[in-house]
């Protein structure tokens, strides 16, 4: 089947109304498209394209120290933001290396947050760094926790006429590192076989909070709490980070495919994401230094 | 000897349109009133078809043609053994056997068509793994193997489409009294050639006449290839190639262009053929081969190398098409370029209901040279030998008699492994995740004939008639260059016609690093005959005599009488000047290869290549990545033309070197289906993963090189990089990978 009927929304509500009468947006359609092409999925009968909404563009810092996505920032500007790359620096690891050059500048993170894959790169950064998402329809505004918002792979929480609008990330404490680090094979063009995000708080030598969460190794993304607790309390120190490694391994719920065994997805389950962690503890005491 | 310092550069002149996007490839062609062809493929690896009903395709609206076996001319065809059907008749081969195909108006109804087709199967026990085809109770892919025709010497038997041995000496009792034996077995998983460009056919007929432009390195295989399964006169059939995108061997061959013209010829319209991505994985017979690969060596403890024996199991796939040369090329890769006292060497080239393979950019040489190439480290190491010196010790060199009994002359290869151990610093110290690996190979030159004409135009500028094809291996510089420098002319001054069969006299195509070889020798030959008619033209009309002429800038000058001269232009605007070649194909060496069976004539290398690749990797060890830093290339192909085009020959191959070391693998299901047909997860290597390489030319003037001592360049460069890359993991590592690609999982699975 191919696209019957494709409109350009020009404003916020005109996207809403056109998503409330069937159309599914598309953004940068790098996943729209591209899946429609390759057969993973069929092409919607009705589209929408949202790329020129401008309320649904922009990074921006807020003044309690909070952080707002609109869901077409591109990966490009999120990965070119110094204050993301300062103090949300998980999301910014994961947005400078979502595909290619040219990936980056098409592919937004509403995109990717809604598509909903196991694999995607900004969803453990935003999980781990606390972030909300917006959703609205014709009957409101509603908030869900990033970490509520898929189902599934592919699948989501938001009702079928529901827009996300936009992603807030809360200011992070005193003393926070974040990182996010994905299994390479090779450095462009690549899809995350195993990926883990951290993010840390340091204080008097003490991890004071932690979340971690694994990308790829489950139905969906998700929060590890036994490896945040191994971490809470600790020194942060190289039993702590290798014990949260073990336990992030402990929680996968890995499959084999062409891209590696369920074995080997399982031990770097351990490896990355106790580099992930490392890394986010040095920039926390980076943070306190 | 010498190293080429000094550039030699005339770029690529087509350059600016393939990077601009004004080059028009096959694809962008459209004709008035064109279909869109698709293929209904196998539904299953192997099974006997017992109906095909193709009612109701023809019935959608929207469809002008569907084409199955009994609309095509009952032909069995393939380069070395006739083993396929344009259509599957009454069996199924592999995944990508073309059943039936569909013209339509759009893609859409011509892929809905060709699911409409009904087509029942009886399944046959499926053979996959190549290594137990060769048992005697195995089921036979092909059981009327005996009834095709083929090439004698290939040693067909069953499942065996090619058996070819090397021996020298007695092997076994050298074995027993070497001081130290080795062993290793190894395997290999197909590689594809993943051209840029997914290739594309068009046909269109005019009465009997048919003109096909199509995406193929062999214009001249292709026009026979429809005309015999067509069965109509070669010379109705006029094959022209647009811009190619890249082919790396996969568009070698004879492909789907009868299928297209047959389609073309049934709906009475063009009809278009554009594959997709996964098409050109799937369905194209002609990928890399996988492999299995013994080895046994045995040294005296000086490093001297008293036996070798290998034994070789090929994947062939389905169908032979023209790859029937592997079993003996690959015993000649197992072989390598080494000084040998005793040698027992066996090599199987196997049918299974895998994908076919055939030549992809230096066939078989990578897959053998990476397992050879570890092997001799590992000898190394039992004999407590640093490997490159081991290598010293063992490399043939001017005057080495090779194990089939080729007197080698005037070659370097002992020289490109010095030079590539100089420029990437062998034996520096590095961090303990880096290691530096060598690795050396070798690869022949192919005689073929070729022809080629030269014409002046009235406004002096030349055009070249050629038949040689420009895969990106740079045809399109070499040819003006040699004819250039015949004419006392700039290679900017000539425009080539060129991949138009109905143009240009045969060449093999671009295969076999054979273009400047043969094609080069033709375009000399035409440029010379070209320049005896413009003396001529120039002697009258100077009154001068043709001996004191001399031709150079443009211009015809008479020696010492500078103010006598005529241009080249002024002579071409007022007469007709076409040279044309006469074609004297070089004979091969000597080999009298005692006691070796399978021999197609590669038991003697014409005027070989010679490479050394040393490469410096990291490799992480809790993940098992390994990543390439450096790589050092040495090569001797003789005499190097044109340094830009002859470097770009070699970053390409040792990219694609890298690639079929760590990441580039076909993984096939149980069934044979290929499971990974796409490229986020055939994963090539991209341009950031590119290392730094440093290139050396070695220049030598091998006896038997193609014109002006050139040998050839274009496949050697993917050779040696893979078995460099292994030797550097396992410096690193302290194990061995022992399956390619070395990908992360299998480095980490050996140990990292
Ligand atoms: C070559 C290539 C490489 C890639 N590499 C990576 C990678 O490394 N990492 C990675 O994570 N991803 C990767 N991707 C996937 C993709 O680029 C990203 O997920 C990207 O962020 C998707 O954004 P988009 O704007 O293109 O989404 P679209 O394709 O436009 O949309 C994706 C889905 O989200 C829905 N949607 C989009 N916007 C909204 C909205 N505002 N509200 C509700 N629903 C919405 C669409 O309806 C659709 O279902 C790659 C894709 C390609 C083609």
């Amino acid at each position: 089947m191919s696209v019957q009927t494709f409109t350009t929304a020009s404003t916020v509500e005109e996207a809403i109304a056109a998503v409330a009468a069937g159309a599914r947006p598309v953004a940068g359609g790098t996943d729209l498209v591209v899946g429609a092409r390759t057969g993973k999925s069929t092409m919607p009968e009705s589209v929408v394209a949202i790329h020129r909404v401008a309320e649904l563009h922009g990074v921006e810092s807020l003044a309690d120290g909070g952080l707002r996505l609109g869901a077409l920032a591109s990966h490009a500007e999120i990965a070119a933001s110094g204050d993301v790359r300062k103090r949300f620096t998980a999301l910014s690891d994961a947005s400078a290396i979502v595909g290619s050059h040219a990936t980056r500048a098409q592919g937004t993170v509403g995109g990717n947050l809604m598509n909903a894959s196991p694999a995607m790169e900004t969803g453990g950064p935003l999980v781990v760094l606390g972030a909300t998402a917006t959703l609205r329809s014709p009957s409101g505004t509603r908030s869900v926790a990033v970490e509520d918002l898929w189902t599934g792979p592919g699948k989501t929480s938001a009702a079928a006429d529901e827009l996300l609008v936009g992603v807030e990330i809360p200011a992070p404490a005193a003393g926070t590192g974040s990182a996010y680090l994905r299994l390479e094979y090779r450095r462009q063009m690549e899809i995350a076989v195993v990926g883990a995000s951290a993010a840390v708080a340091v204080a008097d030598g003490v991890v004071t909070e932690a979340r971690v969460a694994m990308t790829a190794l489950s139905a969906t993304i998700r929060r590890i709490p036994e490896a945040e607790a191994t971490l809470i309390g600790s020194d942060g120190g190289s039993a702590a980070i290798d014990a949260a490694g073990a336990a992030v391994a402990a929680a996968s719920t890995p499959i084999s495919d062409v891209r590696g065994s369920a074995d080997y997805r399982r031990a770097m389950a351990a490896v990355i994401a106790g580099r992930a962690i490392e890394t986010a503890l040095s920039r926390a005491r980076e943070e306190n230094a | 000897m010498a190293t080429v310092e000094e550039p030699r550069t005339f770029i690529r002149p087509d350059g600016k349109e393939k990077v601009t996007g004004t080059g028009r490839y096959t694809a962008d062609l459209v004709l008035a009133g064109e279909l869109v062809a698709k293929f209904r493929y196998a539904d299953h690896t192997h099974a006997r078809i017992t109906r095909i009903d193709t009612t109701k395709a023809r019935a959608l609206p929207g469809v002008l043609a569907v084409v199955t076996h009994e609309d095509v001319p009952d032909v069995l065809y393939g380069g070395m053994v006739q083993d396929r059907r344009l259509f599957a008749k009454d069996t199924v081969r592999f995944e990508g056997d073309v059943v039936a195909g569909v013209a339509a108006t759009t893609a859409e109804i011509a892929e809905q068509a060709a699911a409409l087709i009904e087509v029942d199967y009886e399944p046959l026990p499926v053979v996959t793994d190549f290594e137990a085809a060769l048992a005697d109770d195995s089921t036979l892919v092909h059981p009327t193997w005996e009834s095709y025709e083929g090439d004698e010497a290939l040693g067909r038997h069953d499942n065996t489409l090619g058996y070819s041995t090397i021996v020298k000496g007695d092997a076994d009792a050298a074995l027993a009294t070497a001081d130290v034996v080795v062993k290793g077995r190894y395997f290999t998983d197909p590689v594809q050639g993943v051209p840029i460009e997914p290739r594309a056919v068009i046909a269109q007929w005019q009465g009997d006449k048919l003109t096909v432009w199509t995406s193929t390195q062999v214009p001249y295989a292709a026009r026979a290839g429809v005309a015999t399964t067509l069965q109509i006169p070669e010379s109705n059939v006029r094959v022209i190639v647009p811009l190619l995108g890249g082919g790396f061997g996969a568009k070698c061959d004879f492909h789907f262009e009868g299928h297209v013209a047959a389609l073309a010829k049934a709906a009475r319209r063009p009809v278009k053929l554009v594959f997709s991505r996964r098409e050109e994985f799937f369905a194209v017979g002609h990928r890399r081969e996988g492999m299995v690969i013994e080895f046994e060596s045995g040294a005296r403890s000086d490093g001297t190398l008293v036996a070798r024996k290998a034994r070789l199991v090929l994947d062939k796939g389905a169908y032979c098409g023209e790859g029937g040369f592997f079993a003996q090329m690959a015993a000649m890769h197992a072989l390598g370029p080494y000084e040998l006292e005793n040698v027992h060497i066996e090599s199987s080239l196997v049918y299974s209901n895998n994908q076919p393979s055939s030549s992809i950019r230096a066939p078989t040489a990578p897959q053998v040279c990476w397992a050879l190439e570890q092997h001799m480290d590992e000898l190394a190491t039992a004999l407590g030998m640093d490997p490159v010196d081991l290598r010293r010790k063992t490399l043939i060199e001017t005057g080495s008699v090779t194990a089939t009994g080729q007197v080698l002359e005037r070659i370097a290869m002992k020289e490109t492994l010095e030079k590539a151990v100089e420029m990437i610093g062998y034996g520096q110290e590095l961090p303990d995740d880096e290691a530096i690996g060598v690795a050396v190979g070798w690869w022949p030159c192919f005689a073929s004939k070729s022809g080629a004409y030269v014409k002046l135009n009235p406004d002096g500028s030349g055009t070249i008639i050629t038949g040689a094809q420009e895969n990106g291996t740079g045809s399109v510089m070499a040819m003006p260059t040699y004819v250039a420098a015949e004419l006392g002319m700039q290679p900017e001054d000539f425009s080539m016609l060129y991949q138009d069969t109905d143009a240009a006299p045969y060449d093999m195509g671009s295969c076999g690093s054979q273009t400047t070889f043969n094609s080069g020798r033709a375009v000399i030959a035409a440029a010379v005959d070209l320049r005896d008619q413009l003396l001529d033209a120039a002697a009258e009309k100077l009154e001068a005599s043709r001996d004191d002429l001399e031709l150079t800038g443009g211009s015809i000058l008479v020696m010492g009488s500078p103010d006598k001269s005529v241009t080249i232009a002024e002579l071409a605007g007022e007469g007709t000047f076409h040279g044309k070649s006469e074609d004297v194909v070089p004979d091969g060496p000597e080999a009298p290869a005692e006691g070796c069976v399978g021999r197609l004539g590669l038991e003697s290398f014409h005027a070989p290549q010679l490479i050394a690749h040393a490469v410096r990797v990291r490799v992480d060890r809790g993940t098992g990545v390994a990543r390439v830093l450096e790589v050092a290339a040495a090569h001797d192909c003789g005499k190097i033309l044109n340094k830009i085009g002859a470097d770009g020959q070699v970053y390409g191959g040792v990219v694609m070197g890298i690639g079929q070391a760590l990441s580039e693998g076909t993984q096939l299901d149980a069934e044979g289906r290929h499971r990974n047909a796409h490229l986020t997860d055939y994963k090539l290597v991209t341009a950031s993963d590119a290392p730094k390489i440093d290139v050396a030319w070695i220049e030598t003037d091998t006896p038997g090189a193609g014109p002006k001592g050139s040998k050839g360049v274009g496949e050697p460069p993917c050779v040696p990089t893979a078995g460099a890359v292994a030797n550097a993991i396992a410096k690193v590592i302290g194990a061995r990978v022992h399956k390619l690609p070395m990908t992360p999982e299998r480095v980490w699975e050996a140990g990292a």
